[in-house]
């Protein structure tokens, strides 16, 4: 348990060295949340809908501030896996399925804590209707945080997945870059998935990119009343546990086929 | 005037301190890697540059070959100095850096050589000419077609010195080129030097780690340490004045008693064999032999200066670098 | 002429060099269908939704999205070594060998990089602007045809003097090169939407500092027969030239940023 937990403190010492590119990053994430903040106004000038623009706005915010826990590929594992370096990490003496499982955790937490949190408050000082709103109520607040704990463990697991995958074919940029692009569109960063039609939400919000962050943000603005919460958090955990059990297996099987063709 | 004529060459780099506990800014530092260095060289030279690592020596070659401009100092080569009007100077010169490749990786390096053509605008029949004779020379008949991803580093050696000569350049720069490469490969490559040299009068200046490379191609070797140039001379003329040790063995045809050598001198037996280290300086070589003769019957014997390896480390030592 | 000869045989060669992992290329390219269809599926979504923005219809914001996406994938296409490759070059020290060679250091960063996967990108745009064009009713002639045509020319070449800003941060090695992005990225992603839904702080932005509404916006709302701003037709050949005038102006610069690279060594 020792030695996941250093992994885990190793890499948030890592992410804290690139401020300059964090403070960067945290700019440039700004303005692309006022673009589309902007955006959704001028279409809701036209045509307001059912759902308030204030719930799209805080929508946007949320999904801008906690961007690195969706998308944040670890350049030094994929080098690892390209120059079969990764052998070492297959040699030492712990689970290499939860040893990954820590660095990425750590990874896409500590990246996205740092770029969120000014982010959000950044994003609160803006004005009505602009900016993000207060959650819906004091239990919604509580049960978004859970799922979206919830959520980010089932999002350690299916980038580990793909990182599994990418060691089998060494191409990065095949099946893990699709499945990233599929990402951006189903976890609603491309467009809140309250947006799109209402036939397509019913199966979209199941599936295990929208657990990230379109469950949580839903419970924290109220789409989800807090009663619904037993069933949104009851699929979020049987995903996480469906998706580590696949990573788990896949690695194994990884670890096997390294030893069998020599490496 | 020479041909390269360097005079006070002066550069500093500023470089970024870790940033210390408690500091919002890190410091910044300066680091001065040429502190007025000055030397001339002759057309058709063959010159060694040597020195430890960041003795200032690739900054040298990076201000000589245009891609650095200096603080201070003057520099001029064939009469144009390297860092005004760059890309007239470089027509003039080839760099190969040994660990840097300057051909593209994933096509054939035929391809690559033609589109080298078109970048120095190589007439076309003076490009057929020369690279036919630069292809004989370095052995690069059998693998034009072959992406240079998957060839040998030696190979890719001989690749890379194509690339920056076929514009027949003057001047060529080397930097570490026999660094990673097998005996053979490194043989292969001082012979081809050593012809471009004599047959086209190409000035080469040469930096490396390797003395072997220094012993069998330079003619004249410069040291350099601290950013300050420290000797610059012939080879031999450097190494005797820190070839204070030499090895004897002698191996005598039958048993002989054992000798008493003078203080200074140790030696070891083996059956009949002696393998003994004295100092010149001390004992004149003429006199030890005299003392090894009278001791038997000499069936054979070798003389052998120490380790040039060795003598270089030695003097980095003393000259405190 | 003889420049322009080394760029397309440069290319031509990375080109070949791309099709040597037939596999890989195809899966990437692939990859970017999937992104570029999730971009065009989102504005389809939207215009599902919320059937048009201001007086621009569902087949005219069609339309900018295929504008946007023609324009700065070509870019990509064609200019990756300005787009995407500087900073490794200045990273590995590839920078160093280009300057051993005798021609401007601007071509051969452009010269040594594409980007052919985007091929796909380029096709999603193209399919963009027919749908759009069709659904707006646009009847081609031949002053249009031109408009659009000096339209993603202008595009492309202001899209790559941004993108040399982020080249000259490098240069100097600012680290906050990500903040470059929200010109590029972010310039792509609001100017896929014409320019005068967004409010004033944004127009001022993308109209002056980076005018993707003068490349892009003028000349594309004048094909749809609803001129920006109700300005004259003239002004759709005329404001495009915004983009040469960023382009040359960046130009400058990057030459200026290698002679201090030059001076402070690497």
């Amino acid at each position: 348990m020792r030695g996941y937990f250093s992994v885990f403190r190793m890499r948030l010492r890592m992410e804290l060295q690139y401020r300059g590119a964090m403070i960067g990053g945290i700019l440039c994430q700004m303005f692309f949340g006022i673009v589309l903040v902007a955006l959704y106004r001028a279409l809701y000038a036209g045509k307001p809908q059912a759902l308030p623009i204030e719930a799209v706005t805080t929508y946007v915010w949320l999904q801008q501030a906690f961007f690195r826990m969706l998308v944040s590929t670890d350049p030094d594992l994929l080098d690892k896996i390209r120059s079969g370096n990764i052998s070492y990490d297959l040699c030492r003496p712990v689970n290499i399925y939860w040893f990954y499982y820590s660095r990425i955790a750590a990874q896409k937490l500590m990246g996205s804590l740092m770029r969120g949190i000014p982010m959000l408050v950044f994003a609160f000082l803006l004005p009505k209707g602009w900016g993000l709103s207060l959650p819906a109520s004091a239990p919604g607040l509580l049960l978004g945080l859970l799922a979206l704990i919830f959520g980010f463990l089932c999002m350690c697991a299916l980038e580990n997945i793909s990182m599994g995958f990418t060691m089998r074919t060494l191409d990065p940029r095949g099946i893990q870059g699709m499945l990233g692009l599929l990402m951006m569109t189903f976890s609603g960063n491309l467009l809140p998935l309250t947006l799109f039609p209402d036939s397509w939400q019913k199966v979209i919000t199941v599936l295990p990119y929208a657990q990230l962050m379109d469950a949580p943000i839903r419970l924290y603005s109220g789409i989800y009343a807090p009663q619904e919460a037993p069933r949104i958090l009851a699929v979020q955990i049987v995903w996480t546990f469906v998706l580590i059990t696949a990573g788990i297996c896949l690695w194994n099987a990884n670890k096997k086929r390294l030893i069998v063709q020599g490496g | 005037m020479s041909y390269i004529e360097v005079n006070g060459l002066r550069k500093s780099f500023v470089v970024r301190k870790k940033r210390e506990k408690g500091k919002l800014f890190r410091e910044k530092d300066t680091v001065e890697a040429l502190k007025g260095v000055s030397f001339s060289v002759e057309k058709g030279e063959l010159v060694g540059y040597i020195g430890p690592n960041g003795a200032g020596k690739s900054t040298t070659v990076k201000i000589l070959s245009g891609i650095l401009t200096p603080d201070g100092g003057e520099a001029l080569v064939g009469g144009r100095v390297p860092w005004r009007e760059r890309r007239e100077y470089v027509k003039h010169i080839g760099v190969v850096f040994g660990q840097r490749s300057q051909l593209w990786w994933d096509v054939p390096i035929i391809d690559s050589f033609s589109l080298l053509k078109d970048i120095y605008r190589i007439p076309s029949a003076e490009y057929e000419k020369r690279l036919g004779e630069l292809k004989e020379a370095l052995g690069l008949n059998d693998i034009m077609r072959t992406p240079l991803r998957l060839l040998s580093l030696g190979q890719r050696m001989r690749a890379e010195l194509c690339g920056s000569l076929l514009h027949r350049p003057e001047l060529l720069f080397l930097d570490e080129p026999t660094i990673g490469l097998d005996a053979v490969s490194k043989i292969a490559l001082r012979d081809f030097l050593k012809w471009e040299n004599s047959e086209h009068g190409t000035t080469i200046m040469l930096t490396t780690h390797d003395m072997e490379d220094i012993a069998a191609l330079c003619s004249r070797v410069m040291v350099l340490g601290h950013g300050q140039k420290l000797f610059d001379g012939r080879l031999p003329d450097l190494l005797e004045k820190f070839d204070t040790v030499r090895t004897v063995n002698v191996k005598y045809g039958a048993a002989v008693p054992s000798v008493s050598f003078p203080e200074g001198v140790s030696a070891s037996w083996t059956d009949n064999e002696l393998s003994l280290t004295y100092s010149p300086a001390k004992l004149p070589t003429a006199q030890l032999l005299l003392l090894l003769q009278e001791a038997g019957p000499i069936s054979e014997m070798t003389l052998q200066p120490e380790n040039i390896d060795h003598l270089i480390a030695a003097m980095y030592k003393e000259m405190d670098l | 002429m003889d420049t322009f000869k080394l760029y397309i045989r440069s290319i031509g060669m990375l080109l070949k060099g791309h099709l040597q992992y037939p596999a890989s290329f195809v899966m990437q390219t692939v990859a970017q269908l999937v992104m570029e269809g999730g971009e065009m599926l989102a504005v389809i979504l939207l215009v599902d939704r919320f059937e048009r923005v201001n007086e621009w219809t569902g087949g005219d914001l069609f339309f900018f999205f295929g504008m946007m996406s023609v324009s700065f994938y070509i870019t990509e296409f064609f200019g990756r070594g300005v787009t995407g490759d500087f900073p490794s070059m200045v990273r590995t020290g590839k920078l160093d060998t280009l300057l051993l060679r005798p021609r401007t250091i601007f071509v051969q960063v452009l010269c040594s990089g594409t980007d052919p996967r985007r091929i796909t990108c380029i096709a999603v745009g193209v399919a963009a602007l027919a749908v759009g064009s069709r659904m707006s009713g646009v009847v081609w002639t031949f002053a249009k045809v031109l408009a659009l045509v000096e339209s993603v020319c202008m595009s492309c070449m202001l899209i790559l003097g941004l993108f040399l800003i982020e080249a000259v941060f490098c240069i100097h090695s600012v680290k906050s090169v990500e903040l470059v992005n929200a010109l590029t990225y972010g310039g792509r992603s609001a100017c896929q939407y014409p320019i005068d839904i967004y409010p004033r702080p944004l127009r001022i932005l993308f109209s002056v500092a980076a005018p993707f509404a003068l490349t892009m916006h003028v000349p594309a709302a004048w094909i749809l027969g609803k001129p920006l701003y109700g300005w004259p037709a003239w002004t759709t050949f005329v404001t495009p030239l915004s983009g040469a005038v960023v382009f040359a102006l960046m130009v400058l610069i990057f030459n200026r940023g290698m002679k201090f690279y030059r001076s402070t060594g690497s």
